[in-house]
């Protein structure tokens, strides 16, 4: 792959020159850079150079065989897809090159139609391959430089406190300086509440490294929980002109899982919603049971996540720096621990959002199945003690 | 007015950009805030200060080595003195910085929380040196 941008190369080898005219013209017309070449020798000097993400090759050529040419061209990189051409008589020999690391095979004669989708089919697996490798690195760099940022992470409020600090201790005692030390003692407030939430995360974080957040599994009504924090933000929700709302059925809401961590997620989602809300904007929870599954939107109107910024949103320390972000203190690991408790249990976490219009995050978790064992009438005495643990 | 020394300060901690930026005004200085190194390399060419304070860390791309090499490649900003003020000068073996080592392109190193005494004594040594 040469750039982004630029078309996939395919090389084929074959000794049949008919063959290679034709794979050649589909692939082209595929949108591809095809080239042929006529035996293996040949071939493995193009992979070297062209550097293709596939390569098709006949199994049985004078010279270098397929068998040999499939070792080669992955020593060359063992990313390119290998497509391996063979005739009826050779489908075991066709199983062996699959042994061998060849990706697919095509047996003689072949369509059109069925080299596009082989051909389509094996890049579409080294796109996938290329960005879990991608991925992996990027994890274990992660990993790697976690204390590096966890230190940072905790550094940088503590350097803009002591930075306050330190400059009113210069700054003459005129009138601008009086209404200075009011707002930086306020942000260095502010700044110290940061510290404090992200303490909290990462140790939520740490103390189940490896393990589990979600440590119960009993019935618990969404109904009560969510009333609650949305009741707990009321005040600050006010400060920002925010208006709070719920939509939540009569009916129960119940799902299986943990109080502490439904009440974590829930509190996540809608400080975020209010953090990155517009003044005069509305926050709505609202709640669906259906087929199986509770369904619970929290909805902002605030100025919606760019789209580039979606596949990371629910990362380690991810944070969305755009303009506007000035004065909202966060840890970067909010949505995190949110899809880590969403996917204990057995759930999703999605976002919808539109530029200027909001953001809505969509959890759906299974919804509660009273267990068929228990007697109707004790349900409610049994609810709490039923902990189906891990 | 115009005979005040400018001064860049690049930063994606608005706080602390407030905090340093106030008092270099308090003491005479122009200053221009950019909060991310973009943004940063932007207000360089269009400003040309005197000398900029640059972070490191901030947000991908177009962090502070990004953007230091950006600035100097700029003929008209080569020679404006660029001091970092980085929390990054740890010993963690990832991210050691050696103050004196010269490869990265900057003038002079300040770890953060900065001692600002120290920090009007370094800028007023440079600008004086420029003068």
């Amino acid at each position: 792959m040469n750039g982004p941008d630029a078309p996939e190369t395919v090389v084929v080898i074959d000794d049949d020159n008919a063959m290679r005219l034709s794979c050649r013209k589909i692939l082209t017309k595929m949108g591809f850079h095809a080239e042929a070449f006529e035996d293996g020798a040949r071939g493995l000097e193009g992979v070297a150079e062209l550097k293709p993400g596939m390569v098709v090759v006949d199994l049985k050529m004078p010279g270098l065989s397929g068998m040999e040419v499939i070792s080669r061209v992955h020593e060359i990189d063992p990313q390119i897809v290998i497509v391996v051409i063979t005739g009826y008589a050779t489908i075991d020999t066709a199983v062996q090159a699959m042994k061998c690391g060849a990706y697919d095979f095509l047996p003689k004669p072949f369509s059109p139609d069925e080299l596009r989708l082989i051909v389509n089919r094996g890049l579409e697996r080294r796109r996938l391959a290329l960005a879990s490798e991608r991925h992996e690195i990027e994890r274990s760099m992660l990993k790697r430089r976690f204390v590096t940022f966890v230190s940072h992470q905790l550094r940088t409020p503590l350097v803009a406190i002591h930075q306050y600090l330190d400059v009113l201790r210069h700054l003459d005692q005129g009138a601008d300086t009086q209404a200075r030390r009011q707002e930086w003692l306020d942000r260095c407030l502010a700044r110290i509440e940061e510290l404090q939430s992200l303490i909290a995360d990462w140790l939520t974080l740490a103390r189940v490294e490896g393990g589990t957040l979600v440590q119960e599994r009993v019935k618990v009504d969404l109904r009560q929980i969510i009333p609650d924090i949305l009741k707990t933000y009321e005040p600050t929700a006010a400060a920002e002109n925010v208006t709070l709302e719920a939509g939540l059925p009569d009916n129960g809401l119940c799902v299986c899982g943990d109080r502490n961590c439904l009440s974590v997620l829930f509190d996540n989602l809608i400080t975020n919603a209010i953090k990155y809300n517009k003044p005069g904007g509305k926050v709505t929870v609202s709640g669906t049971l259906s087929s199986g599954e509770v369904v619970v939107g929290v909805a902002d109107t605030g100025v919606g996540i760019p789209e580039k910024y979606r596949p990371f949103l629910f990362d380690e320390f991810f944070r969305v720096r755009d303009e506007g972000a000035k004065k909202t203190a966060g840890t970067g690991l909010g949505l995190h621990i949110c899809k880590r408790i969403v996917s204990e249990m057995g759930g999703t976490i999605e976002v919808a959002s539109e530029a200027g219009a909001g953001s809505t995050f969509w959890v759906r978790v299974p919804a509660w199945r009273e267990p068929e064992t228990a007697a109707g009438s004790q349900n409610d005495e049994r609810q709490e003690t039923n902990t189906d643990r891990r | 007015m115009s005979d005040k020394k400018r001064i860049l300060i690049v930063d994606d901690d608005h706080d602390f950009a407030e905090a340093v930026g106030c008092f270099l005004e308090a003491n005479g200085f122009a200053v221009w805030r950019a909060y991310d190194g973009a943004e940063g390399i932007r207000m360089a060419k269009l400003e040309r200060p005197d000398l900029i304070l640059m972070d490191i860390m901030m947000s991908e791309r177009t962090e502070g080595f990004f953007a230091i090499q950006e600035i100097r490649r700029d003929p008209n900003l080569r020679s404006v003195p660029i001091f970092v003020l980085s929390s990054l000068c740890t010993h963690l073996p990832d991210f050691e910085i050696p103050s004196s080592g010269g490869w990265l392109a900057h003038d002079q190193f300040f770890a953060k929380p900065v001692n600002t005494a120290q920090l009007l004594e370094k800028i007023r040594q440079w600008l004086g040196k420029a003068a």
